[in-house]
């Protein structure tokens, strides 16, 4: 099996429109296993009953915001390993500077084509 | 690929429309002073989000402008600048025009670049020095150095390597000057390292007793179901396997290890052995490292968000000293800006214990299947009423069962049919926000200062009958800033504040949605109205017209202000135009006015257009539906209660009250007039606040729910005839148009021929 098939990828975001679009272009790549939630909290939970190897969460989000849910993740020695990419408006430094802190591993700014979002995952974790 | 896309874009504008809500929502009460960082952030959101999704589409005519109100947004949320007054009309502003960009990008049309630069120049003037576009400062992402993540994907090879890519791009993490200070763990250190894997498993040892296989059991079958439970590594061991010649055929020699990695606990895995327990030898072993009690739920306090004891994420100020200590390269504009972000995120991370997620509670659905289902309901409640008759007609409907049976059929048509109605409702303030913009672009365009009151935003109401209202209620607003409201000095020499008031209101009563649209202006001058009716033709001279009277004119068709143009009024629209759409809607409308208190129109509609109680009547032969609603009550006519008045008409005396007597027969010409009204029966019926008339019936047939089937498309307006209906036996009635039976009928009771036989038919 690739590791595309086997790969399970959890997208966090606010607006279903961009859920739409990312599980829709990770669809595209053959991602078979993708989980999308609308925000940081919704996203620990469903890490709790189902972990992920990576997790593309965008940045603002009402609540917890993409960097309180990367501090949360990492603050957790059963959380800390998941992959993360920060999906950004603006690739701020100060957020991205922070995000580095955390352990961030990579991050996109918006917009991106399909293409940069692959690109962004196989950064990450190898060719999908 | 197309296909998915163009829904995810539908999607988009439709998130739009809530983000846009939430938006004006949020300008509205920053404007009033509510000084939440919250509510400056939830506007940003909404800006921001709206920019990002547009970005996905190219929609660059709409990232461009929001781009701009998303820096002005910035730069207030950040505090840097507060704005007064005067930039909160401009944030109104740019949300109008931001709404109008959404839309025109849906449709595909045009905004007029004039107002979109307009407003433009007035954030950018807003900014002033902020105004440097924070995007200078942006990181490059190319100078980001991604992290691999070590993967533990027990297919590939073994248990725990690593994917093959993760390995090479593992990061230089000494090149991270960040991560080597800090005493604790490092976070991005061990991500790095450990390769603990993400999820629990197990080691199952399996070995199948002969009795297995004679009792008919597959191995197989349950290895594959194994395997649906999670990612399994499975060795046969057949080292007891004899050679061929010793081989028994009914001996089993095979044994299986399976290493299973899944999120089900071992009571799942042991009921896939269920049927097999006894006819095995099974071993079930838990695998230390693979299963971190994380995944145990009653272990919360280790996840910091969702834990209330402990000081919410502490860790936060860190991240601010570690980021402006190590770094020697920023300039100094990045310190505040990560500190700016920090003191608003101690209480969102609060929050997100005690708010729990919005989203999701909301199912989208075409408009198209609630209307089929609607129009289904509509069916059940005709075929639950002739069943219903069709069950007296038949001699069973004294059955007790049958009785019982029916009436829960019907309580069950009734839930049904409000549960429906119920999805259609919706809350009238996305209606009472555009009205917002309304008064803003009214009172800006005639220099009024003007201030918008709403209530009863929540007031939930048919959708159709929102989108009809919009149009009659826009007009109304504009009439009542432009005519209404006094000009500002105007106002001053009376003595009010020079500031006018135009409220708006929504609230439900006794069934009926009530909608009222009121201004503290001049109220009503009537020596003008009644001057240009007279003018107009609409009276003549010598009318003598009660106040309420001479306001109603208002309403009469070709009675228009035109005559003092503004920059408003003089689009072909009058009052009467507002009251026929209200009509439409099964609504009425009326008015009041005091002079200098001001002046209100109140709408009053049917909470649903699709069903309405009735009162199922007979007059003529003719089967009619009276709604309830605008039956008081029923009287019986006697020789001591009615009273002769005038040359043409006839009164009831009810108490102390005259109420003019309508024969329906007559009114609809459906018959003449009967020669006496003595022992007939009437309908107290009362359309409007202040119009009420007996209307004389031959008899009461009953009371029932019925489902509106609309003339308008086919028949056109018919007076008298509000719409059709269904009833049980599958006859079609008419349904009555009490407020317009009134007000035909006395208009021409004194005149004609009809009216005459019938004072004649009485005398």
């Amino acid at each position: 099996m690739s590791l595309r098939e086997q790969i399970r990828i959890m997208v966090v975001d606010d607006m279903s429109t961009s859920r739409g679009l990312i599980t829709q272009a990770l669809d595209e790549f053959g991602v078979r296993d993708v989980t999308a939630v609308s925000d940081g909290t919704s996203a620990l939970e469903a890490f709790q009953k189902y972990p992920v190897h990576l997790i593309i969460s965008d940045y603002n989000m009402p609540n917890m915001d993409g960097l309180h849910l990367l501090h949360a993740l990492r603050s957790n020695e059963h959380t800390r390993n998941v992959g993360f990419i920060l999906i950004t408006g603006r690739a701020d430094r100060a957020v991205i500077d922070s995000g580095k802190q955390l352990g961030m591993n990579n991050f996109l700014k918006k917009p991106f084509t399909p293409q940069e979002l692959k690109s962004s995952i196989e950064a990450v974790v190898g060719r999908l | 690929m197309s296909d998915p896309m163009a829904e995810i874009k539908a999607s988009f504008f439709l998130e739009c429309e809530e983000l846009l809500e939430q938006l004006q929502d949020g300008l509205n009460r920053f404007e009033e002073g509510d000084d939440d960082p919250e509510t400056v952030n939830e506007v940003f959101r909404a800006v921001h989000s709206i920019k990002g999704g547009a970005g996905a589409f190219g929609l660059t005519a709409l990232v461009d402008f929001a781009h701009i109100f998303e820096t002005s947004m910035d730069v207030v949320r950040s505090g840097e600048k507060s704005p007064e007054a005067d930039d909160h009309k401009t944030f109104l502003v740019a949300s109008d025009i931001l709404c109008d960009l959404v839309a025109a990008s849906r449709d595909e049309t045009d905004v007029s670049p004039d107002r979109v630069e307009e407003s433009v120049a007035a954030l950018k003037a807003f900014l002033g020095e902020n105004g440097t576009d924070p995007e200078e400062d942006e990181v490059d992402p190319a100078d980001f150095q991604p992290m691999g993540v070590s993967m533990t994907l027990p297919d590939v090879g073994g248990a725990t390597t690593g994917s093959p890519g993760a390995t090479q791009i593992l990061p230089d993490l000494s090149a991270l000057p960040e991560t080597a200070p800090e005493p604790q763990e490092d976070p991005g250190n061990t991500s790095a390292q450990n390769a603990v894997p993400g999820t629990p498993g197990f080691s199952i040892h399996f070995r199948p007793d002969p009795s297995l296989f004679t009792s008919g059991n597959e191995p197989l079958h349950l290895l594959k179901i194994l395997s649906e439970l999670g990612e399994t590594t499975i060795n046969c061991h057949c080292d007891e396997l004899p050679p061929i010649e010793q081989l028994d055929g009914e001996e089993s020699y095979l044994s299986w290890t399976i290493d299973i990695r899944t999120t089900h606990s071992e009571q799942e895995i042991r009921e896939v052995f269920d049927f097999v327990e006894d006819l095995c030898e099974l071993r079930i072993e838990t695998q230390e490292i693979a299963t971190p009690d994380v995944f145990a739920p009653e272990e919360p306090a280790s996840q910091p968000p969702s834990s209330d004891t402990e000081p919410p994420t502490p860790p936060i100020p860190e991240v601010e000293t570690t980021v402006s200590k190590p770094d020697p390269q920023p300039s100094v504009t990045t310190a505040p800006s990560v500190s700016a972000a920090v003191p608003s995120q101690p209480s969102k991370a609060k929050e997100t214990t005690a708010k729990p997620a919005k989203t999701g509670g909301t199912v989208r659905v075409e408009l198209d299947r609630i209307d089929r289902l609607v129009n289904l309901v509509g069916e059940l409640v005709i075929n639950q009423a002739m069943l219903s008759q069709s069950v007296v007609e038949a001699g069973i409907g004294s059955d007790q069962n049958v009785a019982a049976g029916l009436d829960e059929f019907m309580q069950l048509t009734r839930d049904i049919q409000d549960s429906v109605m119920a999805i259609r409702a919706q809350p009238v303030k996305s209606l009472f926000q555009r009205m917002g913009r309304i008064v803003r672009e009214a009172s800006s365009a005639v220099g009024k200062d003007v201030r918008f009151v709403t209530s009863g935003e929540a007031t939930e109401v048919d959708k159709t009958v929102i989108e009809r209202l919009a149009d009659p209620l826009t007009h109304m607003i504009r009439n009542a800033v432009d005519h209404g409201l006094e000009k500002n000095e105007e106002r001053k020499n009376k003595g009010k504040t020079s500031q006018g008031t135009v409220k708006l209101s929504a609230s439900h009563k006794s069934g009926r949605v009530l909608i009222e649209v009121s201004d503290d202006g001049g109220g009503i001058n009537r020596q003008v109205v009644l001057r240009k009716a007279i003018e107009k033709g609409l009276i003549s001279e010598g009318n003598q017209l009660t106040d309420s009277e001479i306001d109603n004119l208002l309403f009469l068709p070709g009675f228009s202000t035109a005559a003092e143009i503004s920059n408003l009024s003089g689009r072909g629209v009058g009052m009467d135009v507002v009251r026929n759409s209200i009509t439409a809607l099964g609504g009425r409308i009326s008015i009041t006015s005091e002079t200098d208190k001001g002046t209100k129109f109140s709408i009053s509609l049917p909470l649903t257009l699709a069903v309405q109680d009735g009162m199922v009547i007979e007059v003529a032969h003719q089967t009619l539906v009276v709604p309830l609603n605008n039956i008081i009550e029923t009287i019986t006519l006697t020789a001591d209660n009615l009273r002769e008045m005038g040359p043409a008409t006839t009164v009831v005396q009810l108490r102390d009250d005259f109420v003019p007597l309508l024969d329906l027969a007559v009114e609809l010409g459906f018959a003449p007039p009967r020669s006496s009204y003595d022992d007939c029966v009437a309908l107290l019926i009362s359309p409007e606040e202040d119009s009420m008339a007996a209307v004389v019936i031959d008899k009461i047939i009953e009371q029932r729910q019925v489902v509106i089937k609309g003339l308008q498309d086919s028949y056109g307006a018919i007076s008298g005839i509000a719409a059709a209906t269904i009833l049980g036996d599958g006859q079609i009635a008419l349904i009555l148009d009490a407020g317009d039976v009134i007000s035909n009928a006395s208009g021409r009771t004194r005149n004609t021929v009809e009216t005459l036989q019938l004072t004649g038919a009485i005398a």
